[in-house]
């Protein structure tokens, strides 16, 4: 099954670099939007169906915490996944991140191998 | 605090441009750093246990390799330079989120700025370059130069 997947980042480079990967990754791709902050991203929520969230926490405007927050308090949007993607390594952080409903983490730099696993472990692996 | 600061620099440097550019970095004495006559310098701050400053400078050859690596860029991406700058930043955001984890350990939370990339003239590199507490690194055929500088009670 080929995915629907939003990238939220403020930076065009890491947007560009989780797109690149995830074409390595062979990580099956319908649609992919792209958004520079999390008040971008809830607009893009609210007009499109989407599988799955990479998102940055640190990000102006609306970050990624506040995004993640307001995904949980609407009744369609608390289903999707989403995964961080951040230079933060701190197991504080990432444990209060998966208290408030994050699927996984991944840390940067990161693998082509480890998108693709992260991917399968939350999309589940039928996405060959 | 977990090993000498510099000795992370490079080895975290290192890592993060290898995985992230596919180059490779070995150790340069910072007196070989060649001058250059533009460059790039990306800057950042970080607080939290630790508090202090980062900065990466590659010279200005270094950056539509860097942003062809990071990004899949053709060589004649008119936009390259501008690209290079934001894949600079983004690798020394890497690099010193990683480097502030192997110093302070996984437990402590960090608040990062956000990295903002300048460019130097050939007199601020040749001033880095001989600085005694800058990394200096060859990655593939350029230098690069890295420093970390850390609150004084925290060093």
């Amino acid at each position: 099954m080929a995915l629907n997947i939003l990238v939220v980042d403020d930076s065009k480079t890491v947007r560009s670099v989780i797109a690149k990967t995830l074409e390595m990754a062979q990580v099956p791709v319908d649609n992919l939007y792209m958004a520079a902050n999390g008040k971008e991203a809830l607009e893009i929520l609210g007009e499109n169906w989407v599988d799955l969230v990479f998102s940055d926490i640190n990000m102006p405007v609306m970050g990624g915490v506040e995004m993640i927050e307001r995904m949980h308090e609407d009744d369609v949007l608390r289903s999707i996944p989403v995964i961080v993607v951040s230079t933060e390594g701190s197991s504080t952080r990432i444990e209060q991140l998966k208290q408030k409903g994050v699927s996984a983490y991944i840390r940067k730099p990161f693998t082509p191998e480890l998108i693709r696993n992260v991917v399968d472990d939350v999309v589940g692996g039928g996405n060959q | 605090m977990n090993g000498n600061p510099n000795d992370v620099v490079f080895r975290v440097f290192c890592e993060v441009i290898e995985q992230m550019a596919f180059m490779f970095g070995e150790e340069l004495e910072t007196e070989a750093a060649e001058p250059v006559s533009e460059a790039l310098c990306a800057r950042m701050t970080f607080e939290g246990p630790m508090s202090g400053s980062m900065l990466l400078a590659v010279p200005d050859a270094m950056c539509p390799v860097l942003a062809e690596n990071i990004l899949g860029l053709e060589p004649d991406d008119e936009e390259v330079m501008e690209k290079a700058r934001d894949a600079l930043n983004e690798v020394l955001n890497v690099t010193c989120g990683n480097v502030l984890t192997s110093l302070a350990g996984e437990e402590p939370v960090f608040d990062l700025t956000v990295p903002e990339a300048a460019t130097i003239d050939s007199d601020e590199w040749q001033a880095l370059a001989t600085d005694p507490n800058t990394v200096a690194v060859q990655v593939d055929e350029f230098p690069a130069l890295l420093r970390i500088s850390l609150n004084s009670s925290e060093k």
